[in-house]
């Protein structure tokens, strides 16, 4: 179901015309259920969409709507109960450990509520995990310049040796984008990444992912209840109770004003 | 493979204190083990310099069994058996020396060793440090130790007199031999006589003299060394076709060495026993450690699965982390353990429990205790990893980190590390023990600690209940605060108590074995010994009506004196002990307690002659009633003996309890010259008076006199000596235990951080959260000293079952060890908790609700 808010922005020029590239992730009516002492619950019911290469997608719902739950599996980071899951056409919701962890280290990019990074590891070190784990060395060649790439895309230049308790909470954070864009992955997800964020260095984080899809053509799944947050978005899927309850469009946008959202948002009675 | 391993290093890094307790643990165990094995190659090596001494370039010994000797006979028979290139034959005695005819000046033993002065120093060393040696068989000459020397003032030239059976010998010292002079069984204090002369000291009117021109009796033994190219196999059968005259034993040096290393077996054993539950300890010290890291950092585990580790890269983590605890521990170990082996060595040299001159802390022994270390711990060490390589990489989602999840350590892979740990260990046990005495033993002991430590979690809450009444009398919140945390992760209070309990265990088992071992080599005293002191000769004493027991029996105020002599007799082709005794004076004095037979039956049967009286646990061996014959084999043939009667317990023996027979016996037929032991009762209340005579009529005979109470002190002193060493090695693993609840409740703390801050925001004080960590230590410890201490019965009662082979004495309980496994248990948990209660009860409101 789509329906254009009532000030609804123009079509941006650069949205991708019909009869258009293939969608690079895909879900076919998912489903994932958990069974809890007495009672069978419906995280996610159903779920069907597309995401096109170089969008910023967002899944907007309240706690407990079933969005984490759907991140997950749009990330391969779970398996649904049914329905499928296609990332650039191939399908991973069942795939092994192997064939989930090569996912995971080649082709999605993951930034979570809670930075999550290593407070062992320096800042270089952290972005550079990925490779450091697919056992190539983050300091050398081509793989350090792209380190040095994804820190000056955060704006850390600078702060390379700093460890994680060095830095403030929005620094912390950017390095987690850093992390997850380094490799150039096909997808990134980003659950609630300004969760624990002030106002302000929320929008910084927000307008780093941005800068990721506009310069570089990311593609980007943002997981939110925030209006301000989804605003970034192209497009919102509204998630309640494990379903997508409405697709709003917002175009590609340089103000990110949340007005339309919430007015949109207003009128489903959200 | 650079990879993920500094991640590993400075993960190990990040947290000081646990990585430096877990390798003072991991230390701690490959020290006691590196001491067990350096000590036990020590005595190895000693028992082989021991059978070198003894043996010189011998290949096989005949020994006498009978007092009397080898006859000349057999003597001559040796030399003829084919492939035999030389015998050396001996007289070995103990005797005493003086300088007047009838008064010995000294009653400090000396032994006589009679030599063929152109033989024996082709089979063994004399090296003289002045002098010159002895000549012919038969010359009136005499060499002497440098100790000897020095001790009684003697030099070249002295004219020593000696005392034997026959009359006292004159012989000139005319040289003097080095240092301690040629190995031998009695005192070290050595005279050297050519054999014709120290034949003549043992002959009496009643025995034929040897003569210089014929090989003469009273031959104690004969080395024999084999021609060029012989076969041992052969040359033993045709020694056994030749010598049928009378019992011998034969050996080899790896038999003399062999039954060396038999009397240390038990100690052996033990040791290598402390060493695995040493080894148990810092296995799961490290399972503990690396599961607490895995949880404390089960994010950051999450964080890189999300980002694309494998699993196998993950488990890598871990056991990086392992591999250099257990390395540094290792290295640490090896020092420890030199120093601790030292140690040992010195403790059963001043216990005089084992002759061992030094440990020999080998490269094979280093290499054996670094490897063992590194192994231990990484097979501990897999299990944790495993956890770690199953965390979900959702897990690095959640906003908090659960403790609660899934990546708690499973108790069960501690089968695994107490299988394999205790597989090394039964590598360590000496050879050739066996059944229960041996791994059997082992296994049983492993088996009750690991049901202990499983039994744990199931008992936690329990006794949880049951030791904190005492601490909620007085401190009622902390209480209930410390019980709480000791249920929330029971997987992880399992590994750290479980570490005290096998600890505990062994200090309570130990405890219980010393004190049925005390009462149990002190009790033969009260029921055999047929009096208050015990008189011994050097040299034996003919029984007679001149003979010393009529002298003392004389004297007013002793009720009963009683001969006494040990000799050995030959049963089934085996060494037999026996103990010849007048059984009237043993019915008089009510000793020995009958379990068949009749009592004053047996023992006028013994005195008539033809009889045996045996102790139940030869009866058993033997498969033996009363009225069943046994043969026994002498000289003169077989004999039979009836058997009059069983007995409780007899004298203690080499290789066993003595069987008891009568005097006549004793001297007609197995050839027993006297007495060597006299056995005095004093009637009741007339002991001060008495002993005076007494004691001057041992000075006269050159008795040496022992109040039977000294006897038993003397005993319980040696093994307290004993038993304190193995104490002390029980407790390396109390200090491991220690260590790992240091680690344990820091985790605990940090675990709880919002939970203490929640506490003290609404009220409660810093000295009552740092009284919760210390009280959650104190009942831990409890735990730990029950479990351990029920635990600890039940391998003392194994250990005493499997030492004695009974347990109908009646089994006595170690309530000092227990409760001083008690103390311990609380004193050492609540001390270790010390820092992390402080740390608790410092820690700031605000971040602690933060959670920082």
């Amino acid at each position: 179901m789509t329906s254009q808010p009532s000030e609804a922005p123009a079509v941006p020029a650069d949205r991708p015309a019909a009869g258009r590239a293939q969608p690079i992730l895909e879900a076919r009516a998912l489903t994932k259920q958990y069974r809890l002492p007495g009672e069978l619950v419906e995280a996610v019911r159903g779920v069907s969409l597309e995401v096109m290469p170089g969008e910023f997608v967002a899944l907007m719902g309240p706690s407990g709507s079933g969005k984490s739950t759907l991140l997950q599996l749009l990330g391969g980071l779970d398996q649904p109960t049914s329905g499928e899951v296609l990332l650039e056409g191939a399908s991973i919701g069942r795939l092994s450990d192997e064939q989930a962890t090569r996912l995971r280290r080649e082709r999605t990019g993951f930034v979570f509520q809670s930075f999550n990074l290593v407070p062992l590891l320096n800042v270089v070190e952290n972005v550079g995990l990925p490779f450091t784990i697919a056992g190539q060395d983050p300091r050398r060649g081509d793989i350090a310049a792209r380190v040095r790439d994804a820190i000056e895309l955060v704006e850390l230049t600078g702060k390379e040796r700093h460890k994680p308790e060095q830095l403030s909470a929005g620094e912390q954070q950017r390095v987690a984008v850093a992390r997850a864009v380094v490799t150039r992955p096909a997808l990134l997800l980003a659950d609630e990444p300004t969760g624990n964020l002030d106002f302000r260095t929320g929008l910084d984080i927000l307008g780093a992912l941005w800068r990721t899809c506009v310069d570089r053509g990311q593609t980007i799944v943002l997981v939110t209840h925030d209006a301000k947050a989804a605003a970034y978005a192209d497009r919102v899927f509204v998630i309640g109770d494990g379903r997508v309850q409405d697709e709003i469009i917002l175009g590609r946008r340089d103000d990110h004003a949340a007005a339309p959202l919430i007015a949109r948002l207003a009128q489903l009675g959200l | 493979m650079r990879g993920l391993v500094p991640y590993a290093w400075r993960s190990l890094v990040a947290r000081p204190a646990r990585s430096l307790l877990s390798i003072i643990g991991v230390a701690i165990g490959v020290a006691v083990l590196v001491a067990a094995l350096a000590v036990t190659a020590g005595m190895d090596a000693s028992v082989d310099r021991t059978v070198q001494s003894i043996v010189g370039r011998a290949d096989l010994r005949v020994s006498a069994f009978a007092e009397t000797g080898l006859s000349a006979a057999t003597a001559a028979a040796l030399d003829a058996v084919p492939g035999v290139a030389l015998t050396a034959p001996a007289i070995e005695r103990r005797s005493f020396i003086g300088s007047e005819p009838g008064h010995p000046t000294t009653t400090e033993p000396v032994t006589v060793l009679g030599i063929d002065p152109v033989r024996e120093p082709r089979v063994h060393d004399l090296p003289l440090v002045r002098g010159v040696p002895l000549a012919t068989l038969d010359q009136d000459a005499a060499l002497i130790t440098e100790r000897l020397a020095a001790a009684e003032g003697l030099d070249l030239g002295s004219d020593l007199v000696v005392y034997g059976a026959g009359a006292p010998l004159h012989a000139t010292v005319v040289g003097i031999l080095a240092g301690a002079g040629p190995a031998v069984g009695g005192p070290v204090r050595t005279v050297v006589l050519p054999l014709g002369t120290a034949a003549r000291l043992n002959a009496t009117d009643e025995g034929p003299a040897g003569s210089a021109a014929a090989m003469p009796s009273g031959i104690t033994r004969v080395d024999v060394v084999l021609a060029a190219g012989a076969d041992v196999e052969s040359v033993v059968a045709s020694i056994g076709k030749a010598l049928v005259m009378e019992p011998y034993v034969l050996s080899a040096p790896a038999d003399i060495g062999a039954s060396m290393r038999a009397s240390t077996a038990d100690l052996r054993a033990t040791m290598a026993l402390m060493a695995a539950i040493a080894l148990f300890a810092a296995a799961f010290m490290i399972l503990n450690t690396l599961a607490m890291t895995v949880v404390e950092r089960i994010r950051e585990l999450a964080l890189l699965r999300a980002a694309g580790a494998g699993r196998e890269q993950v488990v890598r983590v871990v056991m990086t982390q392992a591999i250099v605890l257990g390395f540094a521990g290792s290295v640490l170990g090896l020092a420890l353990g030199a120093v601790l082996a030292e140690v040992v060595a010195a403790w059963l040299r001043a216990a005089g429990t084992a002759n061992v001159d030094g440990p020999a802390i080998s490269p094979a022994v280093l290499a054996t205790g670094l490897a063992a270390g590194v192994l231990i711990t990484l097979v501990a060490s897999i299990e944790p990893a495993r956890r770690a390589a199953g965390v979900s990489p959702i897990a690095a989602l959640r906003v908090r980190s659960d403790p609660a999840a899934t990546a708690r350590a499973h108790t069960g892979w501690l089968i695994v590390v107490v299988v394999l740990i205790g597989a090394l260990a039964l590598t360590l046990l000496p050879a050739g023990t066996t059944g229960l005495r041996g791994p059997g033993r082992a296994v049983a002991v492993y088996v009750i600690l690991l049901l202990a430590v499983l039994m744990t979690p199931v008992l936690l809450a329990p006794l949880g209940r049951i030791v904190g009444v005492p601490f909620a009398l007085i401190f009622r919140l902390e209480e209930r605060l410390a019980r709480a945390a000791i249920s929330r992760d029971r997987s992880r209070t399992t590994l750290t108590v479980g570490v005290l309990v096998i600890g505990l265990a062994m200090v309570v088992g130990l405890g219980t074995v010393a004190a049925n071992a005390r009462v149990a080599a002190t009790a033969w005293l009260k029921d055999v010994v047929p009096g208050d002191v015990l008189l011994t000769a050097i040299v034996p004493e003919p029984t007679g009506p001149d003979s010393v027991d009529v002298e003392l029996a004389a004297v007013d105020g002793v009720a009963l004196a009683t001969p006494l002599a040990a000799f050995d007799l030959a049963y089934a082709g085996t060494r037999l002990d026996a103990m010849a005794i007048r059984g009237h004076d043993f019915e008089a004095d009510g000793r020995l307690t009958f379990t068949a037979g009749d009592r004053g039956q047996a023992f006028t049967e013994i005195d008539q002659g033809g009889a045996v009286i045996l102790p139940r646990s030869r009866a058993q061996a033997m498969g033996v009633g009363v009225g069943d014959v046994i043969a026994v084999a002498t000289s003169a043939g077989l004999v039979d003996l009836t058997v009059a009667g069983i007995v409780e317990r007899s004298f203690p023996g080499t290789t066993g309890e003595a069987v008891l027979v009568g005097w006549s016996d004793a001297t007609d037929r197995f050839g027993i010259l006297g007495a060597d032991n006299f056995a005095v009762r004093y009637a009741p209340g007339r002991e001060a008076e008495a002993s005076v005579a007494v004691g001057e009529i041992a000075r006269e005979r050159a008795l040496t006199v022992a109040p039977v109470t000294e006897l038993a002190g003397a005993v319980g002193s040696a093994l307290d000596s004993v038993f304190g060493l193995l104490d002390l090695l029980a407790l390396a693993a109390v200090v491991i235990a220690g260590l790992g609840i240091v680690n344990t409740l820091s985790m605990d703390v940090w675990e709880r951080v919002r939970e203490l801050g929640m506490l003290r925001a609404v009220g409660m004080s810093r000295r009552q959260v740092w009284r919760s960590v210390l009280v959650e230590a104190g009942i831990l410890g409890a735990i730990g000293a029950m479990v351990g201490s029920v635990a600890g019965i039940a391998i003392g009662v194994l250990l005493v079952y499997t030492a004695t082979g009974r347990l109908d004495d009646g089994l006595q309980l170690p309530g000092p060890p227990i409760l001083l496994a008690m103390i311990l248990g609380v004193a050492l948990a609540m001390l270790a908790a010390a820092q992390p209660a402080r740390i608790a009860g410092r820690r700031s409101i605000v971040s602690a609700v933060r959670g920082e």
